[in-house]
C-alpha cells in the first residue's frame, strides 16, 4: 500500500518522510484561492509557504522555498475535521476484536488514544474526503461518563496522536432504561460536591500543617476538576430541549466548557445556546423524528442554528467508515441555506475552536494541514487534487483503489496475480 | 372455510362439461388466492401537464435538451421539441433537469419507522431462519414520515423489503410513494412480490448464537436447499391436484402452507427473489442454487463484491443493487469499491442498481448515483448523466418487474416524473415537483403539496 506519495524525491527526504518529525523542507503553494476560514477570507491568485510542517507565509512579497507548486487557480483551503468518530479504533465494526472504542468498565478516564491504529485502512479512504485531522470520540460504557476524546492526524504515521484526553464525552437525555432525570442529577451533584472538595482542599493548603495530609485527589477527582477549571471541554450527547437547558444552567453554575453533541431540538432554544456560546456538533443530514427527542430535526437546522449566531461543527454520524463523505453533508447543508464560508468554517475553523484545536484555518503558525481541491470542495464530482498534514503530502491511494484497479485489470491470469 | 364445502351446483356443472364418466361427483375446486391484500391505489387528482424547456434524462439512456413532456391520463403522452396541448398545465423548466420517477428497489420505510421506538422494530420475524410466510406489507405503517421525506427526494416507487436475520425473510411489496392511511392504498397495482433471501453472516450469526441450524455459510445453504427441495414437493403436490381435477377426478387438495405458498410463488415465477448477498462467491452459489431448483435467482441486494463477478451476473441476468460507498460495517463489506456499480454497468446485458437501505439514503439517490458516476469517471470510464439515471429508474424498474410501467420516460408509461432545479447529480441539487401516475405529489415550493404524517401533526 503506497502510503506516502514523495514530491521531493531525494534519500533525505525519503528518510526524514517514515517519521512525521520536523524536517526543514519548505515549499510554496503559488495561483491558488485561499479560503483561509480567517477574517482574511478568501484570497485570490494567492500564495501560501509552508516551512517544518507550518504555515510561516501567506501572499510573501518574495517567495523563498525549496519546492513550488502551481495551483493554477484551484481552491486551497484548511484541511477538513473530523470529529465524534472512532477513526483508528475500529477496522471492521462487526469484528469484536477490531474495535476498541468501548468497554464496559470505562469511566471518565477512559484514554482510548492508547488503542489508536494509524495503519487502520479506513485512514487513507478518509483523507480521500480532504480530512486531515479528526477527533475521536470513545463510546465508553455503562458509565454516562464515556471517557475522554484525542486528536490524531490522517498522516497514518505511528505518531499521528496530536493530543489525547483534550475533552470528556457524556451521554445524555433519554435512556431504554431508567431515567434521564438521574443522569442530569448525578453530574449536578458530581460537580457541586467537587466544589466543595475543591473549597475544603484550599481551606487545608493554607494551613501548612495540614498540606502534607492533604490527599491527592482521585483521577476521577481530577478529570472532575479539570472540567470544573476550564481546562478540559464537557462534550455533551443530548437532544431534547429540556437536557439542553439543564447542560446550558450547569454550564453558567459551573463556568464549563461545554460543545453540544446531536443537540436535535437545539433549533428550539437557538438564542440561549447562542447567548451561551456553546457549539454545536452536529450532522446536517439528519431530518427524520428518530426519538421523541428529536422532533425537529430538520436540513434546515444547520443554517437556522447559524443564522442564530450558534459555531455550529458539522459531522458525519453513524458508521466510522462514513467519515469521508463529511463534504458532502457540507454540500448539502449549503442546498438548504447554510452560506458557503460558514459551511467551511463548519468543518475546519469551527470544530478546532470547539475542542481546543491548533488547526482549522490557514494562518501563520497554524498547522500546515491542507487541501488543493480539483474544484468545488463540497460538490460530488470534486476530488483531493493534494493534501498536505503537517507540511507533508499524502496521497489519498486506498486498498478500495488496489481493489479497483485489479479486478479492472485484463489478464489471462487469475487476479491474485495482480498486484 | 367455503372452499371445503361441497357446491353441488359447480360440481354437477363440471360433470355436464367434462362429460366424463365420473365414479364421482368433483368437490368445488380449491384456488389459492393471490392476492388477497389487494391494492386500492388510486392515483392523486391529476391534470394534463406539459413541462417545457428542460433537459430531459429519459431513462432509456438519452438526454434531450429544451425538451418538453406531455402527461395525460397520468401517462406519458409526450416528449419532444415545442410541443403544445391544449388546456395543460404549462410548467417552464427552462434551466431544470426532468428524470423519471426514482425508485429504490431496498427500502424499510413503514416497517421500520420513524420514530425507531420499541412497539415499532416490525421489520425481521426473528424467530425462526425461513419466515417465507410473512409479508412486509402486513408490518408497513403508512404514517412512517420517512414516505414523505423520501419523496421529497424524488422517490416515486419503493419496495419494502423485510429484515435480512433469516434465510428467506418474507415477501417484500413494492409501494407507490403517496400518502394513504393504508398499506393498500399505497400498494403499487399488479406489481409482482418479491421474496427476501439473505446469504452470509446475518443469518448464521443470528441462528447460530441460538445453536440451530445455519450457524455456518454451509449451514445457510443447506438451510436454503432443504426449503427449496420442500417447496418443489409442495408444487408438484399442487400441479397433481389441479391435473387431477382437470382430468375430472375428484382429487384431496394438498394441505395449504402459508410458507410454501410463497416459495412456490418463486418456482412459478410469480414472486421475484431480492437476495441480501455481498460476496462473490456467495451471489455465485446462489445464481446455482437458483438452476438446482428452477428458478430466477432475482437481483443481489448490497452487492459489495459484484465487480468481482460483473460478468457471470450479466450473463445469467441477475440485477446488483450496490450501494456507491458504505463498508467496512462487517468482513462482507470490506471489499468495497466506489466504482463497483459503474464496473458491474459496463458489462453487456447487466443491470446495475444503486439503491439506499436508509431512511435516510433514500432521500439522495439522485446523489448516490452521482458519486460512482464521478468516481468511475476519475478512473477511466466515461460515464454521462444519461447513463448515471438508469441505476435509479430503469434498472430499478426491471428488478422489480415493473419495466412496462415506469422507470423511463416514454409513451404510455406511467407519467412517474421528477423535475430538478438542476443537474441531479449535483450535491445542491433539489426535487421541485414530484408526480405520480401524472398527478402532482410533492412541490418544494407549495405546502399545499407538501404532506405530512398523523404522527408529526401537533408535535410542539
Amino acid at each position: 500500500m503506497k502510503q506516502l506519495t514523495l514530491f521531493k524525491s531525494s534519500l533525505i527526504a525519503l528518510a526524514l518522510a517514515s517519521s512525521s518529525a520536523s524536517f526543514a523542507q519548505s515549499f510554496a503553494i503559488t495561483h491558488a484561492t485561499v479560503h483561509t476560514v480567517t477574517e482574511q477570507g478568501v484570497l485570490e491568485n494567492a500564495t501560501v509557504v509552508v516551512e517544518n510542517g507550518k504555515v510561516i507565509a501567506i501572499n510573501p512579497e518574495t517567495i523563498n522555498a525549496d519546492s513550488i507548486i502551481d495551483a493554477k487557480g484551484k481552491v486551497l483551503t484548511p484541511g477538513l475535521i473530523g470529529s465524534m468518530n472512532q477513526l483508528g479504533l475500529v477496522e471492521v465494526s462487526a469484528v469484536s476484536r477490531s474495535r476498541d472504542a468501548s468497554d464496559k468498565k470505562a469511566n471518565i478516564t477512559f484514554d482510548a488514544s492508547l488503542a489508536f491504529n494509524p495503519r487502520s485502512t479506513v485512514i487513507p479512504y478518509s483523507r480521500k474526503g480532504g480530512i486531515t485531522s479528526n477527533v475521536v470520540a470513545p463510546r465508553g460504557g455503562d458509565d454516562m461518563f464515556k471517557g475522554q476524546t484525542f486528536v490524531a492526524d490522517l498522516s497514518g504515521e505511528f505518531d499521528s496522536v496530536r493530543m489525547n484526553n483534550n475533552s470528556v464525552v457524556i451521554d445524555l437525555g433519554a435512556k431504554s432504561k431508567g431515567s434521564r432525570a438521574l443522569s442530569l442529577q448525578n453530574l449536578q451533584f458530581k460537580f457541586e460536591d467537587a466544589v466543595k472538595e475543591l473549597a475544603k482542599a484550599n481551606k487545608k493548603t493554607t494551613n501548612t500543617k495540614d498540606q502534607k495530609e492533604a490527599k491527592e485527589p482521585s483521577r476521577e477527582a481530577q478529570v472532575i476538576n479539570a472540567l470544573l477549571a476550564g481546562e478540559k471541554a464537557l462534550v455533551a450527547y443530548a437532544d431534547r430541549a429540556t437536557d439542553l437547558l439543564a447542560l446550558l444552567k450547569m454550564k453558567e453554575q459551573f463556568s464549563l466548557d461545554l460543545v453540544l453533541v446531536g443537540a436535535a431540538d437545539a433549533v428550539l432554544i437557538a438564542d440561549k445556546i447562542a447567548d451561551a456560546k456553546v457549539p454545536v456538533v452536529m450532522t446536517a443530514l439528519d431530518n427524520l423524528p428518530g426519538s421523541f427527542d428529536a422532533l425537529h430535526v430538520s436540513l434546515e437546522n444547520a443554517a437556522k442554528l447559524t443564522q442564530a449566531g450558534v459555531s455550529v461543527a458539522l459531522t458525519v454520524n453513524g458508521d466510522t467508515h462514513k467519515l469521508y463523505q463529511l463534504r458532502f453533508h457540507v454540500g448539502n447543508a449549503i442546498a438548504n441555506g447554510l452560506s458557503r464560508d460558514t459551511a467551511l468554517a463548519s468543518v475546519t475553523a469551527n470544530v478546532a475552536k470547539a475542542f481546543n484545536l491548533d488547526s482549522g484555518t490557514i494562518a501563520v503558525g497554524k498547522t500546515a494541514d491542507l487541501v488543493l481541491w480539483s474544484a468545488d470542495p463540497f460538490e460530488l464530482s470534486t476530488k483531493v487534487s493534494q493534501m498536505w498534514i503537517n507540511g507533508q503530502e499524502y496521497s489519498t491511494h486506498s486498498r478500495q483503489d488496489a481493489l479497483r484497479d485489479r479486478y479492472t485489470t485484463p489478464s489471462d491470469m487469475p487476479k491474485a496475480y495482480i498486484k | 372455510m367455503q372452499k371445503f364445502l361441497p357446491s353441488l351446483v359447480m360440481a354437477a356443472l363440471s360433470v355436464a362439461l367434462t362429460g366424463c364418466l365420473q365414479s364421482e361427483q368433483q368437490d368445488e375446486k380449491v384456488v389459492i388466492n393471490k392476492n388477497p391484500y389487494p391494492s386500492t391505489y388510486k392515483a392523486l387528482p391529476l391534470q394534463t401537464t406539459l413541462i417545457k424547456n428542460a433537459t430531459v434524462l429519459t431513462g432509456t439512456g438519452s438526454r434531450m435538451e429544451n425538451a418538453d413532456v406531455l402527461m395525460i391520463d397520468g401517462k406519458i403522452n409526450k416528449i419532444g421539441n415545442n410541443l403544445s396541448a391544449e388546456g395543460a398545465v404549462e410548467i417552464d423548466a427552462d434551466g431544470k433537469w426532468i428524470t423519471p420517477g426514482i425508485i429504490d428497489v431496498h427500502s424499510h420505510l413503514g416497517v421500520y419507522p420513524s420514530p425507531s421506538v420499541e412497539s415499532h422494530s416490525d421489520g425481521n420475524e426473528m424467530s425462526s431462519p425461513n419466515t417465507s410466510e410473512v409479508w412486509a406489507e402486513h408490518s408497513i405503517w403508512p404514517q412512517d414520515p420517512g414516505f414523505q421525506k423520501a419523496r421529497a427526494g424524488g422517490i416515486t416507487t419503493l419496495q419494502i423489503l423485510p429484515g435480512s436475520a433469516n434465510l428467506f425473510g418474507g415477501r417484500g411489496v413494492t409501494l407507490r410513494n403517496v400518502p394513504s392511511q393504508t398499506m393498500q392504498g399505497m400498494k403499487f397495482p399488479a406489481a409482482p412480490y418479491g421474496l427476501k433471501m439473505a446469504c452470509g453472516e446475518n443469518p448464521k450469526r443470528v441462528y447460530g448464537a441460538r445453536k440451530v441450524l445455519p450457524s455456518t455459510r454451509m449451514g445457510n445453504m443447506a438451510g436454503y436447499r432443504m426449503a427449496w427441495a420442500e417447496a418443489t414437493e409442495y408444487k408438484r403436490a399442487w400441479e397433481k391436484y389441479d391435473t387431477d381435477y382437470a382430468a375430472g377426478k375428484n382429487p384431496a387438495a394438498p394441505k395449504r402452507d402459508i410458507e410454501l405458498d410463497t416459495l412456490k410463488g418463486v418456482l412459478d415465477g410469480d414472486i421475484l427473489i431480492h437476495n441480501h448477498c455481498y460476496k462473490a462467491e456467495e451471489m455465485a452459489m446462489m445464481i446455482d442454487l437458483g438452476k438446482e431448483f428452477n428458478y430466477k435467482s432475482g437481483t443481489f441486494h448490497h452487492a459489495i463484491e459484484a465487480y468481482k463477478i460483473a460478468d457471470t451476473l450479466a450473463e445469467n441476468g441477475n440485477c446488483a443493487a450496490m450501494w456507491p460507498d458504505w463498508w467496512g460495517f462487517k468482513m462482507e463489506a470490506y471489499d468495497m469499491v466506489q466504482e463497483n456499480v459503474a464496473i458491474v454497468d459496463a458489462v453487456k446485458n447487466s443491470c446495475a442498481i444503486v439503491h439506499s437501505d436508509s431512511a435516510n439514503t433514500i432521500q439522495r439517490l439522485n446523489q448516490e448515483a452521482g458519486k460512482v458516476m464521478y468516481r468511475a469517471n476519475e478512473n477511466g470510464f466515461d460515464i454521462a448523466p444519461e447513463l448515471a439515471i438508469t441505476w435509479i429508474t430503469a434498472n430499478a424498474a426491471q428488478s422489480l418487474g415493473l419495466a412496462d410501467k415506469t422507470g423511463s420516460l416514454e409513451m404510455g408509461k406511467n407519467a412517474d416524473v421528477v423535475i430538478w432545479n438542476q443537474n441531479p447529480f449535483s450535491v445542491y441539487a433539489q426535487a421541485e415537483q414530484v408526480f405520480v401516475d401524472g398527478a402532482k405529489v410533492y412541490d418544494r415550493f407549495d405546502e399545499k403539496y407538501q404532506a405530512k404524517s398523523d404522527f408529526m401533526l401537533g408535535q410542539r
